[in-house]
């Protein structure tokens, strides 16, 4: 009934999502599903056998009749047998929980590939890749410890006191009575331990983020005398810390013990009522044998219970995860370029050169884009660039000219107007050809988790040793990347390059595939004047025979020889 | 005066108070002494119920002989009413000891675990620069923290596990060597198997699950690069290919993580049943016991209490190993922290020089640099109360290491000297009563805006945000002071961080103000405005202003240019005469298009 209430605050999700993606993993595993439906049900008829077994043995002592060895090692047997099962069971919900979350992860990683660079450039990208991970865990979570240990668990509730039933009706009717209680009971502690855990969990991610922001403003807090200040902070947090987690250890303390009363509550009534003889005797009515098998069941018959509280929580919490995954799915992707686009002219752009009627390699005819179509960054805008030439474009910060540059690079289309790049449409230009087409020097260089190496080519195995060494020479980065320790396969994160290297690198990232085109956005902006000097040196060097493209909102002599192209804010 | 007013408005230290102190923070065992009263009183709940555990068993026997004997006729059913009531009273006491050794023990790690943080922050918040950097100590010090949870959790699983496993272990020895030793010794003969089979098997559990974790490390550095870089990968046509990585990346961690939690949760099951051997025995010769043909005679209550308390012995010898795993765990993080406990410093308050008074401060023929060949050599120059001076130079040319010096950062030659006091001779305390400095990081914390300027002290921080500018700021962003300037001031702009660097060292202002660069990502506009407000507001400090935009150093006092490794301390009409360096400098200014600069 719970698990209904789960559902239906999410019906829509739940269902797409459980049909989308559980109904693949299950028709490419179907013996491990059907592995693990033998071992649930396995397991659960072989948990209620040991207790029967005893019973035996113990009727027979009662009887005076003596034991066998067989019976003694059926009993035994019984035990390994539910051990195994259950060890069957446990391994078959892992495994199918891990496809599972494999599947969804890979549903989502496609999704990548169909977003809209917008989506990139206006959301945190750690917001997203929590969808990727906690959540894609959540969903583990779900399946493994949520709705098949719930089933598996409920089955062994079921059978448990069907068992008992055949043996004492007043017990099943007791246990029947009990166990709705102690449900409320251990979901009621479950809620406030889970209150308690996420008020902990929020206090420590703050105690957490001191640490690093301490180091971070090390030099401000010594020189202001603040440590005191960041220590009564840092106390702070952990006392919220703290008090949570003792709230947490409270309910923790008393609910076992809660439970083991019951019991042994549950136990006493039942053999009162067993002792009195008579009509309650005949209701109650167990043999010695009997009385020792259901005081097994009864110590049994709490842990499934428990079980199942903690399995609704998995449930609802990941209702949450489920609702993120969804979102992120249902996030607009973007428009097909239309098919004319794809193949514009007869045949021209196989290897993206221009038309023969001009040596054009950049166009804009009467561009107009806005980020929303109601406030236009650019109207009208019209330039040509033709092959060979170094053109700047000089502006304002907010004139609009990255936006040119996401328009060049097809991350947006324009709203109105054409733009061509190297004769095609810059989106019709397919992800293979594109860094023999551009290579695009960003405004801050940005990383990639890898070697040295894997931030030239970007993991492209087919550049050469030999293209890559070039790429380092034409940026002057040659000496440098020698001297580190492992050469070109080094791990990014242990070198120590500055902002004027990083910058070098984002040149040598997008010179390695000798492209037609050179677009650089405001690549000087950070960087000191010395330091500029050697940047500007080395793009004069990698530029030469190329057409270059540049954004500048500050001129200086050092740019070279360059036509400018002022880019005025529509609004002003 | 000053002083002790300051003291009222600092929260007081340790709100939680009453903390028992650690003696010696670098020996395990002084956390332990530090938890006296609540290990106490975990010590007597813990033998009460420890050795009640093994009330269930016994009392379940009886259950189950009286009712034989009620059957055979032999007692009562009030026999039976008084059994239960009796039975209910003991498991209730043991259960309440239980609950209250609980407690205790989660009591005692939590006031562990805030312990060892506090002292590990302490040692974090009182390094140097330099340890910091260049020793590491900030990446071992951020490692630290998670290895607290581990040593922790293995000190509360320990003195857990010494209740939980050793006594009751042992009160559940004694009770089955009491009703039949032999019986007892043949059936704990297959008890330490299991154990040897965890043990065995404790290798490639830890390296599976050492393999899962680098797994999943590499997926999460996988996801963050694909999403974070996705617009690079785009504008490279390289998304497929990081998709294909990102596919193989899932594979491996499917496979490693199904791997590691099959060696955890799979296998113990499978322990369970070896421990569980002993009950073949148990049961074929207990019975003969019931039946009068065994070693000792039994009654129906000795066989099922036997058979149960064996149950028990045997589920909780097979988990023993958990006990030495997490004792072990825990001496692993231990020893990654123990070099970091240190006693911790106690902060005296620093005592402040009121800022108006200014001061005079001269330098002497100094010389510094980092490691052993100077940067800078014979910087000679000083100001007096109310001066401003304007240091520039090229890049490089030693602008932000004289400022270091001024906070300690940096080591120097020859004689700096503040009101004739001899700056390396004072104490940090009396330097930062001192002297304020404003550096080139804004270095915000993730705290409000009046919190970042206050810095736990009384002060009006609207006055300095006023000074800089930032209430208009405020109100366009619809702001008040008392708002969070979000996550380490990243949602600000650049001039709008270190306009808040600025109102913070305004409202710490001291005789000496070295300000190094404040207004690097500032409108010009802005600039003069602030700067206007600096020279009535401060107008008895002596300020060292650091700056690569001279438009307005034409109006200082003076002018320090730094170049070739030393200085020229001159005013600015002398020094456009005197340096060619500056000139160009100066001129530089002027020529070339700042389209951000034009409004």
């Amino acid at each position: 009934m719970r698990r209904n209430k789960t559902a239906s605050t999410q019906p829509r999700a739940v269902s797409h999502l459980l049909a989308g993606c559980v109904r693949p993993v299950i028709r490419h595993n179907l013996w491990l599903t059907a592995g693990m439906a033998a071992a649930i049900a396995a397991s659960t008829a072989l948990s209620v056998l040991p207790p029967l077994i005893l019973e035996q043995i113990v009727n027979r002592l009662t009887g005076s009749r003596s034991v066998s060895l067989a019976l003694a090692l059926g009993y035994f047997g019984a035990i390994v047998l539910s051990d195994v099962c259950e060890s069957l069971q446990n391994a078959s919900i892992t495994i199918f929980g891990q496809k599972l979350t494999h599947g969804i992860r890979s549903v989502l990683c496609a999704k990548l590939d169909r977003l809209p660079a917008d989506y990139f450039i206006t959301h945190e990208s750690g917001l997203t890749a929590s969808v990727f991970t906690n959540d894609g865990d959540a969903i583990d979570v779900l399946y493994s410890d949520g709705i098949v240990s719930l089933v598996a668990d409920c089955f062994r509730l079921i059978a448990v006191i069907a068992v008992v039933f055949t043996r004492s009706k007043g017990l099943a009717l007791l246990l029947a009575a009990a166990a709705p209680l102690l449900f409320l009971f251990t979901r009621r502690c479950q809620k406030r331990m889970n209150r308690a855990q996420l008020d902990n969990r929020r206090a420590i991610a703050r105690v957490s983020n001191h640490v690093p922001e301490t180091l971070r403003c090390i030099r401000m807090i010594h020189v202001f005398g603040a440590e005191r200040y960041m220590e009564d902070t840092y106390d702070g947090t952990i006392q919220d810390s703290y008090r949570a987690v003792n709230r947490t250890n409270i309910i923790d303390s008393i609910y076992s013990p809660v439970i083991l009363l019951t019991q042994a509550a549950v136990i006493a009534v039942m053999m009162i009522f067993a002792a009195r003889g008579g009509a309650s005797a005949a209701f109650f009515g167990v043999s010695v044998g009997s009385a020792v098998a259901m005081i097994a069941y009864v110590n049994n018959i709490f842990t499934p219970l428990g079980n199942i509280g903690m399995e609704i929580t998995n449930i609802q919490a990941a209702a949450a995860a489920i609702t993120h995954i969804e979102e992120f799915l249902a996030e607009p992707e973007m428009d097909p370029v239309p098919s004319a686009e794809m193949h514009p002219g007869a045949g021209a752009s196989d290897s993206g050169a221009p038309g023969t009627d001009s040596d054009t390699e950049i166009a804009l005819d009467r561009v107009t884009f806005g980020y929303s179509a109601a406030r236009p960054v650019l109207k009208d805008l019209s330039f040509t660039v033709h092959r060979g030439e170094n053109v700047t474009l000089a502006g304002r910060t907010g004139a609009g000219k990255s936006t040119i540059f996401r328009l060049l690079t097809g991350l947006y289309a324009p709203q109105e107007g054409t733009i061509r790049i190297g004769g095609k449409d810059p989106r019709a230009v397919q992800p293979g050809e594109r860094r023999a087409l551009y290579g695009c020097v960003e405004q801050q260089f940005a990383p990639v988790a890898g070697t040295v190496r894997d931030q030239i080519t970007l993991f492209d195995p087919s550049f050469s040793e030999a293209q890559v060494q070039e790429a380092l020479r034409l940026t002057g980065l040659s000496g440098t990347v020698r001297s580190l320790p492992q050469g070109l396969d080094t791990p990014m994160a242990s070198c120590a390059f500055s902002m004027g290297q990083l910058q070098l690198l984002s040149i040598a990232r997008a010179v390695v595939s000798d492209p037609k085109i050179l677009l650089l956005d405001e690549i000087t902006a950070n960087l000191d004047s010395s330091t500029e000097a050697r940047v500007i040196e080395a793009l004069r060097a990698s530029a030469r025979g190329r057409t270059v493209l540049s954004i500048s909102h500050r001129l200086s002599s050092a740019i070279g020889d360059t036509k400018i192209i002022e880019i005025t804010p529509i609004s002003a | 005066m000053d002083d002790s007013m300051k003291r009222e408005t600092r929260p007081p230290r340790h709100s939680a108070g009453r903390e028992r102190p650690v003696k010696d923070p670098g020996k395990i065992l002084s956390y332990f002494a530090s938890e006296i009263p609540v290990l106490t009183v975990v010590t007597i709940t813990g033998i009460i119920y420890n050795v009640g555990m093994i009330a269930g068993p016994y009392f379940e026997g009886q259950l189950a002989q009286c009712l034989y004997d009620i059957s055979r006729g032999r007692a009562v059913w009030q026999d039976m009413l008084h059994l239960t009531l009796l039975y209910v009273a003991v498991i209730f006491v043991v259960q309440l000891m239980r609950a209250v050794k609980r407690f205790g023990v989660r009591r005692f790690a939590n006031n562990v675990s805030r312990k060892m943080r506090r002292i590990l922050y302490n040692s974090l918040v009182h390094a140097s620069q330099k340890e910091l950097e260049e020793e590491g100590l900030g990446s071992l010090l951020t490692k630290a923290i998670p290895d607290v949870d581990t040593c922790v959790e293995g000190m509360r699983k320990f003195t857990t596990e010494i209740f939980d496993t050793g006594v009751v272990m042992a009160a559940y020895a004694v009770m089955l060597i009491r009703y039949d030793w032999r019986l007892a010794l043949l059936g704990c003969l297959f008890t330490p198997l299991a154990y040897l089979a965890a043990d065995r098997m404790k290798t490639r559990v830890t390296a599976a699950s050492a393999a899962y974790k680098k797994s999943s490390a590499a997926l999460n550095g996988q996801t963050i690069d694909r999403i974070g870089n996705a617009v690079t990968y785009r504008i490279f046509g390289r998304e497929a290919d990081r998709d294909r990585a990102y596919e193989a990346g899932l594979s491996d961690y499917e496979k490693k993580s199904a791997r590691a939690n099959l060696y955890e949760g799979a296998m113990a099951p499978l322990y369970d049943a070896i421990a569980m051997i002993g009950t073949v025995l148990i049961l074929y010769f207990g019975a003969r016991n019931v039946l009068g043909t065994g070693w000792t005679a039994w009654d129906i209550a000795a066989f099922t209490t036997f058979l149960s308390c064996f149950t028990k012995l045997a589920v909780k010898a097979s988990h023993a190993a958990k006990l030495f795993n997490a004792v072990q765990k825990a001496s692993v993080s231990w020893k990654r922290i123990q070099p970091l406990m240190r006693q911790p410093v106690e902060d005296p308050a620093p005592v402040p020089v009121a800022p108006e008074l200014g001061a005079e401060i001269a330098f002497r023929d100094v010389s510094a640099g980092y490691g052993d060949s100077p940067l800078l050599q014979h910087i000679t120059f000083s100001a007096a109360p109310g001066q401003i001076i304007g240091i520039t130079g090229k890049v490089a040319s030693g602008k932000s290491l004289l400022g270091k010096i001024l906070i300690g950062e940096v080591p120097y030659r020859g004689s700096i000297t503040i009101n004739g006091q001899e700056l390396r001779n004072l104490s940090a305390d009396a330097r930062r009563g001192r002297i304020a400095y404003m550096g080139h990081e804004p270095e915000l914390l993730s705290a409000s805006f009046a919190d970042n300027i206050r810095l736990g002290e009384a002060i009006d921080a609207g006055r300095c945000l006023k000074l800089t500018a930032l209430d208009k700021d405020l109100a366009d962003l619809q702001k008040t002071a008392d708002d969070p300037i979000g996550a380490g001031g990243t949602a600000l702009s650049g001039g709008q961080q270190s306009r808040v660097a600025l109102a913070r060292t305004l409202a710490h202002a001291r005789p000496v103000l070295v300000l190094d660069d404040p207004f690097a990502a500032v409108d010009r506009a802005t600039e003069t405005q602030i700067l206007e407000g600096i020279r009535r507001e401060f107008s008895g400090c002596t300020i060292l202003l650091f700056s690569h935009r001279l438009y307005h150093f034409p109006e200082f006092d003076r002018v320090l240019y730094l170049h070739d490794g030393t200085s020229t301390f001159l005013t600015h009409s002398e020094m456009l005469a005197a340096e060619p360096g500056y000139r160009e400098l100066f001129a530089g200014q002027q020529k070339g298009v700042d389209y951000d600069a034009q409004k």
